[in-house]
């Protein structure tokens, strides 16, 4: 499994770890891994620092999440390469996302 | 699940039959290697029980003559015999059996061995089965592949190219993506460009290409500006689109004097590669298009000026991600390295013929993964 989620109850914070090819290939696997905590908690991160490549299709995956979960909710990209960082900023994801 | 038993004594053909059907398999029996053959002709058994000495001819023969009526098929044939050398045994496997059990009857090994047998055939099936689905998506995308490409090509015929101030370029990946790059010139002499890069593959991405093409001409006709059409380009793809598609693009104004308006959202830095050599970069500085509501979307423009000769090159990270024979990326620096060397040619045409072969020369043998797209514009006034 390419992508697993841990549930940390201290900080309400929900915790995707994507390994691999982040691309259309996880498209239902990803919404399930943030879907059925949407109204629960105010915090994701998502770990990228296994992510060897992502596409634009990844990129629109997080949109849909983005939408999903709600304003209000901080989604964190965290341990990006800088390959990826970049595919990130030039889409100018930090409108939307804090990527640490 | 059916079994056919060949056997000339009967207390076999019964013993079998008994043990089978214990396992709801359906039995037919047959004594004589004929009998045998119209059985499996007609029935098309799953399983075959079979002697060596056969009235009427030879369980080796028998063997060869139903495994090559099989085809494609899979049906395990399995020897029940009282020949039980090893150089019989040799022989069997050699004429094409699967399996070799020994006289006298054991039902325990019998019953286990039928079973193995049994899950095999399932399993074969159950791989058929799924290998036609997977060959009717395979078929059915591939279609919509083609469709798609062809709306593409059909959009991409209004626009212009091949002139010495534009040159076009797209080459498609076996799974393409949405590239879409369009050049047109206004009746005021204005030329408007456009230069995308949708989200997702096949009919999805090409599904956005018509509404952004209808948005490019009537901008055409209408004489709109930069960002009042970008603002209408996001608008649309907004509300039409998926919220995980959006359209990474370059919209680009150029006056007859050479002056430059543009709006990059979600694409690769842009280069101007001046007429002394000189390699500028145009930035993207916006999320792509589709992406923000209208209330939060920013249509400001930037400017930049080309020269006589100065020419604007604008390629999708299809051609970044290029990869060569070791798997290697082309990467920035060495299409900046491209850009800077194939675009001095005086003639326009020809520079984007020596970058494609560039290009295609770095690729090798490897897989296009990606669609590529070059698009270069050239000022050819004397302002």
């Amino acid at each position: 499994m390419s992508i697993s989620v841990t549930v940390h109850d201290s900080q309400k914070t929900i915790e995707i770890a994507i390994i691999g090819s982040f691309d259309f290939s996880l498209f239902n696997d990803f919404r399930a891994a943030y879907s059925d905590y949407i109204g629960l908690s105010h915090a994701y991160i998502v770990d990228m620092s296994l992510v060897e490549y992502l596409d634009s299709a990844a990129l629109g995956m997080l949109l849909s999440m983005r939408n999903a979960v709600g304003a209000e909710c901080v989604i964190e990209l965290k341990g990006a390469n800088e390959f990826i960082k970049n595919i990130l900023m030039i889409s100018r994801f930090d409108k939307r996302f804090d990527i640490q | 699940m059916k079994l056919l038993c060949v056997d000339s004594e009967l207390v076999y053909r019964e013993i079998v039959t008994l043990c089978a059907e214990k396992e709801n398999v359906e039995v037919r029996t047959a004594s004589t290697f004929q009998e045998a053959m119209s059985i499996f002709t007609g029935w098309l058994p799953d399983l075959v029980v079979l002697d060596v000495v056969i009235q009427g001819g030879s369980g080796l023969d028998l063997v060869r003559a139903l495994k090559a009526l099989s085809g494609s098929r899979f049906v395990p044939m399995i020897f029940l015999t009282s020949h039980s050398s090893d150089a019989t045994m040799n022989k069997c496997f050699k004429s094409g059996a699967d399996d070799f059990i020994p006289k006298p009857f054991n039902e325990v090994l019998f019953n286990v061995r039928l079973k193995t047998h049994m899950r095999h055939v399932e399993l074969v099936q159950e791989m058929y089965r799924k290998n036609k689905a997977l060959t009717y998506y395979q078929t059915m995308i591939e279609r919509e592949h083609e469709m798609a490409h062809q709306v593409l090509d059909h959009i991409q015929n209004r626009s212009e190219n091949n002139r010495n101030w534009v040159a076009i370029t797209r080459m498609s990946a076996a799974s393409f993506n949405g590239d879409l790059a369009l050049v047109k010139t206004r009746s005021d002499g204005v030329r408007l460009a456009f230069v995308g890069d949708f989200t997702g593959h096949g009919l999805p991405a090409s599904i956005g290409a018509l509404p952004v093409t209808q948005a490019f001409f009537d901008a055409i006709d209408e004489h709109i500006s930069l960002d009042e059409l970008a603002i209408r380009i996001n608008r649309m793809l907004f509300s039409i689109l998926p919220d995980y598609m959006f359209c990474a693009a370059y919209l680009i104004l150029m006056y007859p004097t050479g002056e430059l308006h543009y709006w990059g959202g979600g694409m690769p830095n842009a280069f101007i590669r001046r007429n002394s050599g000189k390699l500028d970069q145009l930035q993207s500085t916006h999320m792509p298009l589709g992406v923000l509501p209208t209330a939060e979307f920013e249509s400001d423009t930037r400017e930049d000026k080309l020269n006589k000769g100065d020419t604007l090159v604008i390629v999708s990270d299809g051609v970044l991600e290029l990869k060569n024979g070791q798997n290697e990326m082309l990467g920035a620096a060495h299409s900046e390295f491209l850009v800077s060397s194939c675009y001095g040619a005086k003639s326009l045409v020809q520079a984007q013929q020596v970058m494609e072969m560039e290009l295609s020369d770095f690729r090798g043998s490897s897989v296009q993964l990606d669609d590529i797209t070059l698009v270069a514009l050239r000022n050819t006034n004397s302002h």
